[in-house]
């Protein structure tokens, strides 16, 4: 029987390590984490915050964000967008794998620069799981 | 043309996607993602955000029918759904570990909808395992919940005239409660 994502060491420290790194790369992440396709949390930055109703929401997003795409037959959802006024969330798909990375971005990022950065961490990633 | 917002809810594996799959007559809206929880229940995949389907009773009523995820951990969708729905339908697998306490606990979290509307309870998976029948959910539905009037039927999801039955049941005792509710009101 399979075992979830988040209940496997090395994804968890593969999660961990990247957010960590990702962090670094850019000074206007305020929050990012890794969490399986239904829901559960791998990883979160910062590492001490309570990841699981975050992890929740961000599936239920994921999902909707299919469902709409499916709907209106324009094939597969690539990221998505919530902009506030205090920040923007850029959230995708890990290619290849069955986590998604959510990224909470501070307005000092332009959309544009934040959708780079959390592409190309979700790449990295999938790059440690191969 | 009138309409009613119905809620499936229960724990997961309940059958509740299979419910509106058999009961709607447009294609069902699904989220569904890969089930990481097969040791807890074994189906490949589990809903994350809604089911949404639609069907018409008579001639003139659609009745829309959402569907939770099941899981405590997506409860925030619970507060979203349960806003704009008017009556439940709680299923409750029989082969669960704790049948009746998760009928009490759905019933307890989304008891507006019986004040607001109605409810009824579907037990499934009676055939698969010795659990508690009927009458085990009726006595536990009056011992928790005394004076609650709430149909109990055993159904299976997949049975599309079994499951219009259970909706029946619950469109018709809303519009009772309903008309009840209007002669009330009104000046003898």
């Amino acid at each position: 029987m399979s075992t979830g994502l988040h209940m496997k060491p090395v994804v968890v420290e593969a999660a961990t390590t990247l957010l960590t790194e990702m962090n670094a790369a850019t000074g206007s992440l305020t929050y990012a984490a890794l969490l399986t396709d239904d829901g559960f949390d791998v990883a979160r930055f910062p590492a001490k915050t309570d990841g699981a109703r975050f992890a929740g929401m961000a599936s239920s997003m994921q999902a909707l964000g299919d469902a709409v795409t499916h709907e209106l037959s324009i094939g597969d959802s690539e990221y998505i967008i919530i902009a506030s006024g205090k920040g923007h969330v850029v959230q995708l798909r890990v290619p290849g794998q069955e986590l998604v990375l959510s990224a909470l971005f501070d307005n000092d990022a332009t959309v544009g620069h934040a959708l780079a950065v959390t592409r190309s961490f979700a790449q990295k990633m999938a790059d440690l799981l191969a | 043309m009138a309409e009613h917002v119905i809620l499936f809810t229960g724990p997961m594996g309940a059958g509740k996607t299979t419910a509106i799959q058999s009961l709607s007559e447009i294609e069902v809206v699904r989220t569904e993602a890969n089930n990481s929880e097969r040791h807890v229940v074994d189906k490949a995949t589990t809903t994350v955000a809604l089911d949404y389907g639609e069907i018409l009773v008579g001639a003139q009523e659609k009745v829309r029918l959402y569907g939770i995820p099941g899981q405590k951990r997506f409860n925030f969708m619970w507060t979203i759904l349960k806003k704009r729905a008017k009556g439940m339908v709680l299923l409750v697998n029989s082969d669960a570990p704790d049948p009746l306490g998760e009928m009490t606990f759905f019933l307890n979290e989304f008891r507006e909808l019986y004040d607001r509307g109605g409810v009824v309870i579907g037990i499934t998976r009676s055939d698969v395992v010795d659990g508690p029948g009927v009458a085990d959910f009726a006595e536990a539905l009056e011992r928790t919940n005394p004076g609650l009037v709430i149909p109990v039927f055993t159904v299976d999801p997949r049975l599309r005239h079994q499951m219009q039955n259970l909706l029946l049941t619950l469109v018709v005792n809303i519009e009772m409660r309903a008309a009840f509710g209007l002669a009330a009101a009104r000046p003898a």
